[in-house]
């Protein structure tokens, strides 16, 4: 019976890592100037001239971007599920990611008045700010309205305040920088660089390996919290490590690529339901993967259908994500009904 | 098997939510070993009090020791292997089968990733097989009945191996067999393997039949404690609901 279990996740976990590859080789060939699936091998060996340049320089550090973003975004959309027991709780829907984007537009342009780049620990310092200030208040809010329908909203309006308000510094400031931010404002896996890839790489690899030594906590955690206290589980202590872990993964996104919806709602559930399981041992690998794979999917789409124009990759992922939701609020709709 | 050996008490124990005290400075002393129901009218503040027992909610003046350890003095994982609980707290999980629920009651015992050991998984099963789930065992928790899941949330808290075992209404939702079977495991987990239980019922018949001791709670306090037959002797039953002698569908267990 274990065999059995066991060999089907592996399945799963083929599928999830042969669709990883396939799309990260697709999105190396394909885009604005159209380079061969062997052009791109040739590219890797240091041979090929201008085309080896746009792969190894400026494609593979975005594919790169969009597989450690959205994994990391999917991981951080789980933690803040299993943390309000809601499967529509995720960063983009409780205000963090809004929150974190709106602490580094401030940061950035106080910043360009005195004639300093920001850097990219600049940068993730102050997303982590902006989302910790933006989960802190739905955890003020959610010690006084006990509806996790409520709170969903409240987040919600939270997102669009900070989203209006870092629309409102953007369109005003003046600055030829602001072109960048007005770009990244949208959300975008483009213009992520070697250096930014090696700090990405080191944050979402820890925050991971963190998250996955939660599993037993986190399955506890789903039988709710008291259940969880009678098994042993210091909550507090719980609670305040899967805040962190979910706030910086969240942030982390925000700071390089700016708002990434639904991300983190969609790929949970759809993982969860290629595994058919919700067990956090298994499942947590798989949702980085899915993560990954989703994201690469949808940064696909932003660069090549409209090419050269890119479209931003939020509204790619929504498309792709919103029904998903949906779908997930009407199912849980007929069980309570 | 020591009879005498207490293993929980309360010391003047106030219990209730924020600063509404429900039930006011209870001194109650369990042996080990026996089967304890609490009863009583709706609101008198049955489950506040086992949820206070249990360690869900701080109390608000004295204090629960089990053993002689005080229950709020201890972490998390001490009380762990000592108690376990069954609650009324829905539960709800997707992708999760019974047995997957069911193992969960080895939490205090695995490793830090929480994988099962082959005496773990010996143990999950032996419980399942008690509860007669065993055909259940590979189907998803979220599509059973609602008895179904009471079942496999009772046989959670056996395999956890506690020394007390706390249940809020156990038998709720459960069918007429259902019901004795799961008197029988408690019986037999009291008297074989020395648990001790401490519950709350509404089924007065079923609390007489399988409790040595009642404690009957009414207007936040402890009205009386004794044995099944002191407390069904004469009116009290009736006095402690409210319930007329007259009443036309008096059960004749209470005429």
């Amino acid at each position: 019976m274990f065999n059995k279990e066991n060999f089907k996740y592996i399945v799963c976990y083929i599928i999830l890592i042969a669709a990883l590859v396939v799309l990260g080789l697709v999105n190396l060939a394909a885009g604005s100037v159209d380079i061969s699936i062997s052009d791109v091998f040739a590219a890797f060996s240091g041979e090929g001239g201008k085309s080896a340049y746009i792969i190894t320089d400026i494609r593979l550090p975005r594919v790169f971007a969009a597989l450690l973003l959205g994994g990391a975004l999917s991981v951080a959309g789980f933690l803040l599920q299993t943390f309000f027991a809601n499967p529509i709780a995720g960063p983009f829907v409780l205000g963090i990611s809004s929150g974190a984007k709106l602490f580094v537009a401030l940061t950035m342009i106080f910043l360009l008045q005195y004639g300093i780049q920001i850097n990219s620990f600049g940068m993730i310092t102050a997303a982590f700010c902006g989302s910790m200030a933006a989960m802190g208040i739905i955890l003020l809010m959610s010690a006084k309205v006990k509806s996790m329908s409520i709170l969903i909203i409240c987040g919600i309006m939270i997102g669009y305040i900070c989203t209006a308000v870092t629309d409102f510094i953007v369109t005003f400031a003046e600055d030829s920088n602001i072109v960048n931010l007005h770009y990244w404002s949208l959300g975008s896996f483009s213009g992520i660089t070697w250096d930014n890839i090696k700090v990405i790489s080191v944050i979402v690899l820890v925050c991971l390996v963190c998250s996955f030594l939660l599993s037993k906590p986190i399955s506890a955690y789903q039988l709710g919290e008291g259940y969880a206290k009678s098994m042993g589980l210091n909550i507090t202590v719980f609670r305040i490590e899967l805040i962190l872990l979910s706030s910086l993964m969240s942030a982390l996104v925000a700071a390089f690529a700016g708002p990434v919806s639904f991300v983190g709602i969609a790929v949970p559930h759809l993982v969860k339901t290629l595994f058919k399981s919700s067990r956090p041992l298994i499942v947590i690998p798989g949702i980085f993967l899915g993560g990954g794979v989703f994201c690469l999917f949808a940064d696909l789409i932003a660069r090549v259908v409209f090419a050269p124009l890119e479209l931003s990759i939020s509204s790619v992922t929504a498309i792709m994500g919103a029904p998903i939701v949906i779908f997930i609020m009407l199912k849980e709709r007929r069980k309570a009904g | 098997m020591g009879q005498d050996k207490i293993a929980l008490r309360t010391d003047k124990l106030s219990v209730g939510y924020e600063k509404n005290i429900i039930v006011k400075e209870m001194n109650l002393s369990v042996k080990a070993g026996s089967v304890t129901s609490i009863i009583g009218p709706n609101g008198a503040g049955k489950s506040t009090f086992l949820k206070t027992l249990a360690g869900y909610i701080e109390p608000l003046g004295g204090m629960v020791y089990l053993d002689d350890a005080s229950l709020f003095g201890m972490s998390d994982h001490a009380r762990s292997l000592k108690m376990s609980v069954l609650m009324t707290d829905k539960v709800k999980v997707e992708w999760m089968k019974v047995f997957d629920i069911a193992s969960m009651g080895r939490y205090p015992y695995t490793g830090s990733m929480g994988v099962l050991s082959e005496e773990d998984i010996k143990k999950t099963s032996e419980v399942i097989e008690l509860v007669g789930l065993s055909a259940l065992k590979e189907r998803y928790f979220n599509e059973l009945s609602d008895g179904q899941k009471q079942r496999v949330m009772f046989a959670r808290a056996i395999i956890q191996e506690p020394k007390i075992l706390v249940l809020d209404e156990p038998s709720s939702f459960l069918d007429m067999k259902y019901k004795l079977e799961m008197l029988s495991i408690i019986r037999k987990l009291s008297r074989e393997d020395g648990v001790t239980v401490i519950m709350t019922l509404h089924e007065l018949e079923m609390a007489r039949q399988i409790s040595d001791m009642l404690i009957c709670i009414k207007d936040g306090c402890i009205e009386c404690c004794g044995t099944p037959e002191e407390v069904f002797a004469g009116d009290h039953i009736l006095k402690l609901y409210e319930i007329d002698r007259d009443s036309e569908f008096l059960p004749e267990f209470l005429r």
